[in-house]
């Protein structure tokens, strides 16, 4: 954690966003251990707001906010990894400069408590000292600050409430930015109060060139189809690709990073294995399918993931019929709930697989 | 007065002969011994002192007369000689029970074999006793009110012996901050301790062994023969079994005299006879024992009517005597308990409540009200009767009504059904005809509920058993699945407690629906009698238990998950001759690591459920997570010791271990636990071929 | 005398017999001295726990050797790291407060000789995927705030039951189960080690019948040994007592379909239970069977895992493998009736 603190990019004194620590730990201490590693989602994040990539509509109501106008209070929701907390804190760092930053930002995400308690005791007090719009350099600084809830949709419905009259209270001095991942579960109420921008999922281009731009800058070797694996595997969020990167870049230590280290790494299942698994169960032979899912298990691959990527598979396959899609989704949502119960991998597997097969078989 | 009490609690010796008389009890359990019997007498704090006072001035008889009324069925053998003749003087506000408290044989609402039974025993013990005979002991076991301590009294009466009766001794602790104030002396009351209790038990046995009952109040000293009865266990014995077991022995070693226990089955608690003599003492000590039933209906009956004649006849003007079936309804509703039976007899035919606004046949035109609207709404005639007449038993009732287990889990199991009388009934459409049943007798819920059991509990109960009664494999599949989703129901222990009822409802409604060969009336017969057994899951899973946490931490240096170490690590283990190390280990391995292969279903030992077993409620509260909780290393000592018992000292050296080829070492002990479980295979099946 | 599997447990990264790459990545991983968060995943006899061993080994030396006896004492953990194992699997419920509570006393404990080796402490958990979802949770939570101090290493066979914020802040190490080959080969070397001669026939059988794990492969060798030597190519490859029970009970479900059975079958299941055997094991085996396959598998396969899961979430397995059975036993009931009649109708023709 310490790490964090000393890195130029840490933002406050709180603990920084709890999904960039996974990558610390990843984050290579490939520098020894008088400097120590910085994660490179860290390294690399946008450091002013014109540097966010792909957002053009919040970039630019951001910016006028930077111009001079007020800045009302926001709610950011989209997929991970899309630049929702990078974006506020490079507009925070933006509005007052790297030593105000310190005093006038508040950020709390889910690992730290934000019962009732702590939303009424630490959000107010922060909130209720007053600022002033000049400072004794003479610059002059918005005369607000700004409380970032990250992971706001893992704030329970009460402490929400709670939020709210906090909000509008305070709203002379502080403007709240709620940052989550589904909209739904912010309630109604916060939800008005704010101007909600919504993160849309990063395109594979501008993904594979900020890779792209992190691997040349750390001098790594890495080969084009591990790049678009590597943004297949992270399914949009370029904060798990660069981490995946960093991890790989350690793993090899040194040679060139290649698509299958990218996969080994995030776990997923090759494509081969799945082509594998859903011949099996077009050959309609259960001996044959109880092998290859056997199989599967003994490689170690999570059931979980499995269905994930069965389930994209099926839904593209073009030989089966709606309802016969259907039924397949069904039973993979049974299997998704039964394994998150603590199921047995395998039976699941295998129950999953009977039915995939005897739609697939009643086709042909 | 003052003076009367220091002097008497602290000779301890006078204090023992004098349990057995009454004015000790009266002056120790002035307001606390009987809190429960004796509303009327509980007085405050404030006035205690004075009544104390007042005591010695009350004359004795009246004393006698209100200890007679409190005590009830324990007041000593000389209240009970001129009871009935007392009877007639007695006031009209006397409770029936012991106003008509039967005072011959013929009078006694108790089958007559069983009073003979007793009597031939007394008889054997008091007048054909070999000289060199020991004491013996009898115990009487039955639900409460069955007439028990009666038909010891009046056969004691008859056969002229003396009873000598065992009372607690009261111990004060309680009582010891409201002494402090009100008497200082009171400080250096000598209180006593739980132990003396047995103590002084044991100093009870032996001394009424010894000598006569003290002479009181003039009565004839004839009576030599005598019998000692104990009632009132003193509570240590719940604790510590072995301390009454050692007593016992001694005391049939010593003693000249018979003693006979008294004890009450009870639908909550545990079974106390099972607990306080358990099978071996019973055979070593030559215990007779004895078990009464419930009275039955017929027998109540004629002594309800004949105490209503006698009041009618004496008080008519007071007392609305019942009718008939007023009687036979409060019969049902006692479920075979005289004392509660003549309790709400008399409560029903006070004037006072019968003349204003009559509770009793309130509840009756209640129900009447009910049944007609049933009646009209539904036409079932039947089942409308079926429902008033619960209604008005539970409402009379002095007691609820509630089943034996063995009886509850054949009223599921047998589950009789009757015919549908007529077409009005809509039937079901033809394609759901399968599921076509007549209309059940028995409310599953109802029977669940009065069997006095946690819902997951009679389930498993129901799982034990249920299998018994199905023919179809179709049938049991439909079961089994319900049994499945009972448990389900019951998995999450926030909602246990909500969801019981409901778990219990979905097994018993299931298994009685998905019996197709009892689906109606008419094919009831030809199931013959099949016995109970008490469900095996409890030792099961407590095994099973056991033997994981012995397993985890007899080979913990395997750093093994419990998986592998149990189903690979440990069977290997079994086969392979090298690694072993120490005694306990191969002990283990060779139990759990092995299987009783090549026989086929030796099954384990089932334990049979009689009409008299009431559950397991020691379980109850055991979850599998308590289980856990156990010591493995208890386990393991108790292993460790096994294995001492086990081995030969000259086998046990293991060096073989390298030089033994396909045999395992002869010095590794046989399997001791599972084996023992393991009943020699009763059930031969046809061989099979294994793949 | 130990056994052969812990006899001839690698001890070096460089020296494992297989997954080579996987190991000489760990070692790169582990180079400069401090290594992330570890999530191992893979199934059960794969290396998983020989793979952190030699790990740990390249980080502090030998001394790992001397911990392995230490670590079985909660209480007594070494100053510069610390290895625990499943000590959790009995606390139930109160899972969470047991790791919360461990992890900081660990955390925080001081080292005594900060000269000698790294700054940090590795605790190793053992069977994550057996912790509940709130103690995952709280895990996360601590994993967070001792990141300065303190290395987890996770162990687990499956990563479907681990939270994925735990798994985003680790790096996942999946280790695959060995393959055939893979598994005669370690045999033969082994063999070899012990002065046996194994015929390349039996250790390929010994590996199939493995099921691809290793621990069991060695352990089936080793019997092998104690039944029968020298070994000869069709030697009869020991099985272990329960699975010859849990055949002879899956015979015995297929010769006869009637309650009655179904009573004796509890029976049988009793007396597996009493002997350790996990009830989600004998559900798994029963449809592993030949037997199974068959006839009607989609039925069987759905039924299985519907009461798998059952098992999981219920209280008392009893109930759900018997209703597994006798499902079983109408469907093969069904399946022969089927089948008896087909046969017949071809006889008339």
């Amino acid at each position: 954690m310490q790490a964090f603190l000393k890195g130029p990019s840490s933002v406050s004194t709180k603990a920084p966003a709890s999904k960039e620590r996974g990558a610390a730990a990843a984050g290579g201490s490939g520098e020894g251990r008088k400097l120590k590693p910085i994660p490179w989602v860290e390294k690399y994040r946008p450091k002013c707001v014109d540097e966010v990539a792909f957002q053009e509509e919040v970039v630019a109501v951001l910016k006028k906010s930077l111009e001079g106008a007020d800045l009302p209070n926001l709610l950011f929701y989209g997929p991970p990894g899309t630049g929702k907390t990078s974006t506020i804190l490079a507009l925070a760092r933006e509005l007052y400069g790297p030593e105000l930053f310190r005093q006038r930002v508040l950020e709390l995400n889910a690992s730290d408590e934000r019962g009732i308690q702590v939303i009424r005791e630490k959000v107010k007090t922060f909130a209720q000292l007053t600022v002033s719009g000049s400072h004794s350099d003479g610059k002059v600084y918005p005369p607000f600050k700004i409380v970032i809830l990250d992971e706001a949709d893992s704030m329970t419905s009460a402490a929400q409430a709670a939020l709210r009259r906090t909000m509008e209270k305070e709203s002379k001095t502080t403007r709240f930015c709620l940052i989550c991942n589904y909209i739904s579960r912010i309630i109604e109420p916060l939800t008005s109060r704010c101007s909600k921008f919504r993160f849309k999922p990063l395109t594979d281009k501008i993904q594979q060139q900020r890779l792209w731009a992190v691997s040349e800058k750390e001098n790594v070797k890495v080969s084009n189809e591990a790049i678009s694996c590597l943004v297949q595997v992270s399914e949009g969020d370029l904060r798990k690709a660069i981490t995946f990167l960093q991890s790989a870049t350690r793993l090899t230590g040194g040679k060139e990073i290649t698509e299958k280290v990218v996969t080994e790494i995030a776990g997923v299942v090759p494509k081969e294995t799945i082509d594998g698994l859903l011949s099996a169960c077009q050959s309609g032979s259960f001996e044959k399918l109880e092998t290859v899912a056997k199989n599967l298990i003994n490689e170690g691959y999570a059931a979980a993931q499995l269905v994930n990527q069965l389930h994209d598979d099926i839904v593209e396959r073009e030989d089966l019929t709606d309802k016969q899609k259907s039924v397949i989704a069904e039973k993979l949502a049974e299997v998704d709930k039964c394994l998150t119960d603590g199921a047995d991998e395998y039976l699941q597997l295998i129950s999953l697989c009977a039915v995939v097969m005897q739609q697939l078989t009643q086709n042909g | 007065m003052m003076s009367k009490n220091s002097s008497r609690t602290k000779i301890v010796p006078t204090k023992v002969t004098d349990w057995v008389a009454p004015s000790f009890d009266d002056f120790f359990g002035n307001t606390n011994i009987f809190p429960s019997t004796l509303p009327v007498k509980s007085s405050g704090e404030a006035n205690r002192h004075q009544k104390r006072k007042d005591h010695s001035s009350v004359p004795e008889s009246s004393k006698k007369k209100v200890l007679a009324r409190i005590k009830g069925k324990s007041s000593s053998i000389d209240h009970i000689c001129d009871h009935s003749k007392q009877n007639q003087s007695q006031s009209q506000n006397e409770p029936w029970v012991d106003k008509y408290k039967p005072g011959t044989q013929n009078e006694l609402a108790v089958h007559k074999k069983k009073i003979e039974e007793v009597e031939s025993w007394l008889k054997a013990q008091i007048f054909q006793r070999q000289p060199k005979q020991g004491g013996s002991v009898l115990v009487l076991t039955g639900p409460p009110g069955c007439g028990k301590s009666t038909t010891i009294q009046i056969l004691a009466k008859e056969l002229h012996v003396q009873v000598q009766e065992w009372t607690n001794p009261i111990s004060l602790d309680f009582r010891k901050e409201d002494f402090k104030d009100a008497f200082n002396y009171e400080s250096s009351f000598q209180m006593l301790p739980s132990q003396a209790q047995t103590v002084l038990f044991q100093d009870f046995l032996l001394r009424a062994n010894k000598y006569n009952k003290l002479q009181m109040l003039g009565e004839s000293t004839e009576a030599d023969d005598k019998l000692i009865l104990i009632e009132d266990m003193p509570n240590q014995f719940y604790r510590d079994r072995d301390s009454l077991h050692e007593i016992l022995r001694r005391f049939v070693r010593t003693s000249r005299c018979p003693l006979v226990f008294i004890i009450s089955d009870s639908l909550s608690g545990d079974s106390n006879q099972k607990l306080l003599f358990p099978k071996e003492i019973q055979e070593e000590l030559c215990i007779s024992s004895i078990s009464f039933n419930p009275v039955a209906p017929t027998m109540m009956m004629k002594v309800l009517n004949r105490i209503a004649t006698a009041e009618a006849s004496m008080n008519g003007e007071k007392f609305a005597v019942p009718d008939k079936t007023s009687l036979e309804l409060i019969c049902k509703g006692c479920s075979g308990d005289i004392r509660s039976a003549i309790n709400s007899l008399q409560f029903s035919s006070l004037k006072e409540y019968s003349s204003e606004n009559n509770l009793w046949s309130r509840k009756k035109g209640n129900s009447t009200l009910k049944s007609n609207t049933e009646a009209s709404r539904t036409k079932k005639k039947k089942k409308a009767d079926k429902t008033l007449e619960n209604q008005e038993i539970q409402a009379i009732g002095g007691k609820d009504a509630s089943i034996f287990l063995f009886h509850a889990l054949g009223k599921i199991l047998y589950c009789k059904r009757e015919p549908l009388s007529d077409s009005e009934f809509p039937r079901l459409p033809s394609h759901l005809s399968e599921y076509e049943r007549d209309i059940l007798l028995v409310h599953p819920e109802d029977i669940v509920e009065k069997s006095h059991m946690p819902g997951d509990l009679f389930n498993l109960y129901l799982h034990q058993n249920y299998v018994d009664f199905f023919t179809d494999i179709d049938d049991v599949v439909r079961a089994s699945e319900y049994l499945s989703t009972a448990d389900f129901l019951c998995s999450n222990w926030n909602s246990r407690l909500t969801l019981r009822e409901y778990s219990a409802s979905v097994a018993t409604r299931g298994v009685i629906h998905s019996n197709t060969a009892r689906a109606f009336a008419h094919c009831q017969g030809g199931m013959g009698f099949r016995p109970f057994h008490k469900p095996q899951w409890f030792l099961i899973s407590k095994k099973y238990q056991e033997n994981c946490l012995t397993a985890k931490s007899l080979f913990s240096s395997f750093c093994l998950p419990p998986l592998c170490l149990q189903t690979q690590l440990l069977p290997f283990l079994a086969m392979l001759t090298n690694p072993m190390r120490n005694q306990a280990q191969i002990a283990f391995i060779q139990d759990v690591g092995r299987l009783p292969l090549k026989r086929h279903f030796g099954g384990l030992k089932l334990e049979t459920l009689t009409d008299k077993d009431l559950g397991m409620p020691g379980f109850e509260n055991i979850d599998e997570g308590d289980l856990s909780a156990m010591q493995p290393l208890e386990v393991l000592v108790q292993l460790e010791k096994n294995q001492i018992n086990e081995t030969e000292p000259d086998e046990f050296p293991l060096t073989s271990s390298q030089a033994s080829g396909s045999e395992l070492p002869a010095s590794q002990p046989q399997p001791i636990t599972a084996q023992a479980i393991l009943e020699e295979d009763e059930l031969k099946i046809d061989e099979y071929d294994s793949d | 005398m130990s056994l052969w599997a812990d006899k001839y447990r690698p001890c070096a990264l460089g020296r494992v017999d297989y997954h080579r790459e996987q190991a000489a990545q760990l070692r790169n991983l582990v180079q400069c001295g401090d290594f992330p968060h570890l999530l191992v995943y893979g199934p059960s006899g794969a290396g998983k726990k020989t793979r952190i061993m030699c790990l740990l080994r390249e980080l502090y030396g030998a001394g790992v050797e001397k911990l392995r006896i230490e670590h079985q004492n909660i209480t007594c953990y070494n100053k510069i790291n610390c290895y625990l194992n499943s000590l959790y699997s009995d606390a139930g419920n109160s899972d969470r407060v047991v790791i919360q509570e461990l992890l900081k006393t660990v955390a925080q404990s001081q080292q005594l000789e900060t000269s000698t080796q790294r700054d940090f402490k590795v605790v190793l958990l053992t069977e994550v995927d057996k912790l509940t979802k709130d103690a995952q949770h709280a895990l996360r939570r601590t994993m967070e705030k001792y990141m300065a101090t303190c290395r987890l290493i996770l162990c687990c066979n499956s990563i479907s039951k681990i939270i994925a914020p735990i798994q985003s802040r680790c790096l996942a190490v999946r280790v695959p189960a060995p393959s055939i080959e893979d598994i005669c080969h370690v045999l033969s070397s082994v063999c070899k080690k012990e002065g046996l001669t194994l015929p390349q026939d039996l250790a390929r059988r010994l590996a199939e019948k493995s099921g691809r794990n290793l621990r069991k492969a060695l352990l089936m060798c080793e019997a092998c040994r104690v039944q029968q030597y020298p070994f000869t190519s069709d030697q009869d490859i020991p099985e272990t007592d329960w699975e010859v029970y849990l055949r002879e009970t899956a015979s015995a479900i297929v010769s006869q379909q009637t309650p009655q059975r179904l009573l004796e079958v509890r029976g049988r299941l009793y007396e597996l239970l009493t002997h350790c055997i996990p009830p989600e094991i004998i559900m798994k085996f029963i449809l592993f069977l030949k037997t199974a396959i068959c006839f009607s598998f989609r039925e069987v396969a759905q039924m299985a895992a519907f009461y798998e899961h059952r098992l999981q979430l219920g209280s008392k397995a009893i109930y759900h493998l018997e209703a597994f059975v006798a499902k079983f036993m109408a469907l093969y009931k069904k399946f022969i009736g089927r089948w008896t009649r087909r046969h017949d109708v071809l006889k008339h023709h």
